[in-house]
């Protein structure tokens, strides 16, 4: 090729931009000049224009029906599969030490303690198989929210979808959600749990599975008690906070390791046909078992749930003293 | 902030273009299903933080160009590349004897030298000159500026130019498309 003169390579690139419709207005104009009195590059233009065409008709070759069907079918199924596995979460610090929320597709799957800790590696998300987790912002945010306000007694329901797969069994699962079921409140035992998903003799296990809850606070295992009275465990050794978070819904507790709540100040419930509540001064109802007998802190959540003032202690003549 | 459909929407309105832009690119089919559905699942884990204002399109060739890049980035990987694109396409295309019947020597030149090209410069044209991407979009892609990657585009057309010296075009490939 011999060379071109200054003029023609200064305006290559425009020429090139112009012939294949990709110049600006002023650039297509000096193109048009140039090429009015250069024959060269008017040759080279045209050239240019004869690629455009070429590459106009590669861009309408359609794609191969057949590759790009597998490609999308196998795209689905990988989707899907991500899908289950991804897990958002977020640490936060809170008065209870620095908190971790984590949610899947389906609901929250994960509320837990990590203390004095703030990294992922220090929760269970990073030592169970099949969890891709994943940090996130705002959504998990609004649910850290919402868990505050519960924590100050501002609120008193955590309307939350949940995700179970992270418990340890379907035995664990049922559990969970017999818990999930005591409302705020009231207070049951862990062998009143048994009876309910109609295992009376699974009392200690349990308690295990309340152990492994991955949703303390939202699944209310706090809300679990020994049947004698005693709080027993929350959380390893956080009986203090398992203490606290009956408290706020009313329910009192005395003691400190061996704490007991305070049945004298909470209305008692046994089955009955007549579904009546009882003050604790009712006949022996205060003997019985814990579990048997469900514990509630206010009138109001009795009645909430259908109940009616005992006809012989009258509850409603004779409230306990807040 | 969740983008503002739903990501199925997404897969449905893109999933055929970027499939297509990553088989240019690599120009085998294997490579595209792959890196095509990579570039779904990388961009499905970032879906949630992507504004509701964003261009899911120019988002999606970026994820996908990034992928592909970091694809080629195994020297292996590329001299096979290089070998598929200049070996005789049906080899590793099913679909290149068909092309050469319809369109025709020109088209297969052309699609010989995109597929020599340094990476960059065929990244740039392809989404410039095939998908007809702006080159903001393009730049932020290849992470350069506007201005490089129409330098890319620019030098792309050049070698495609040389590599159809002495070659005449037949007259069906140059309708204009326009």
């Amino acid at each position: 090729m011999t060379r071109k003169p200054q003029s023609c390579r200064e305006i290559e690139a425009d020429l090139v931009a112009a012939a294949t419709g990709d110049a600006e207005s002023g650039a297509a104009r000096r193109v048009e000049r140039h090429i009015d009195s250069c024959a060269s590059c008017r040759g080279e233009f045209h050239r240019y224009r004869e690629i455009d065409g070429v590459v106009g008709a590669l861009r309408r070759v359609p794609a191969v029906a057949e590759s790009m069907a597998r490609a999308r079918e196998g795209l689905e199924s990988r989707l899907a599969d991500l899908r289950s596995r991804l897990v958002s979460y977020r640490i936060f610090p809170s008065p209870l030490g620095h908190i971790l929320i984590a949610r899947s597709e389906h609901g929250v799957s994960l509320v837990e303690y990590l203390g004095g800790r703030s990294d992922l590696a220090a929760s269970r998300l990073s030592r169970v198989s099949g969890v891709e987790p994943q940090e996130d912002g705002a959504e998990i945010e609004a649910l850290f929210r919402e868990l505050l306000e519960y924590l100050r007694g501002d609120r008193t329901r955590l309307e939350w979808a949940l995700d179970l797969r992270l418990a340890r069994s379907d035995f664990h699962r049922a559990v969970l959600r017999a818990t999930a079921a005591v409302p705020y409140g009231a207070v049951t035992s862990y062998a009143g749990i048994a009876a309910e998903i109609g295992r009376p003799a699974a009392t200690r296990a349990v308690a295990q599975a309340l152990r492994w809850n991955p949703l303390p606070i939202v699944v209310p295992c706090h809300r679990i008690i020994g049947s004698s009275g005693a709080l027993t465990g929350y959380s390893g050794n956080k009986i203090e906070l398992k203490r606290d978070l009956l408290a706020v819904e009313g329910v009192r507790a005395v003691g400190a390791r061996d704490a007991h709540v305070t049945r004298q100040a909470l209305y008692h419930y046994e089955r009955n046909e007549q579904r009546e509540y009882c003050l604790p001064t009712c006949g022996d109802i205060a003997r019985r078992p814990i579990g048997r007998v469900t514990l509630m802190a206010s009138r109001d959540l009795a009645e909430s749930l259908g109940l009616v003032p005992c006809t012989s202690c009258r509850p409603d003549l004779h409230p306990l003293a807040v | 902030m969740m983008g503002a459909q739903p990501f199925e929407t997404i897969v449905g309105a893109h999933h055929a273009e970027i499939y297509r832009y990553i088989r240019r690119v690599t120009s085998r089919p294997t490579e595209a299903e792959d890196l095509s559905q990579e570039t779904f699942l990388r961009a499905y884990r970032a879906y949630r933080t992507l504004g509701p204002e964003a261009n899911v399109r120019a988002w999606l060739f970026a994820i996908a160009t990034n992928l592909t890049r970091n694809h080629f980035r195994s020297e292996k990987r590329r001299r096979v590349a290089l070998q598929a694109a200049s070996l005789e396409r049906r080899e590793a295309d099913p679909d290149g004897p068909e092309d050469e019947a319809r369109f025709g020597e020109a088209r297969v030149l052309v699609t010989r030298t995109v597929g020599r090209l340094p990476l960059k410069q065929r990244q740039a044209f392809i989404m410039r000159k095939i998908h007809e991407l702006d080159y903001e979009a393009i730049g932020q892609s290849l992470d350069c500026s506007a201005e490089s990657a129409r330098a890319h585009v620019f030098q792309a057309l050049r070698k495609i130019r040389l590599s159809l010296d002495g070659q005449a075009l037949s007259p069906t490939t140059t309708e204009q498309p326009r």
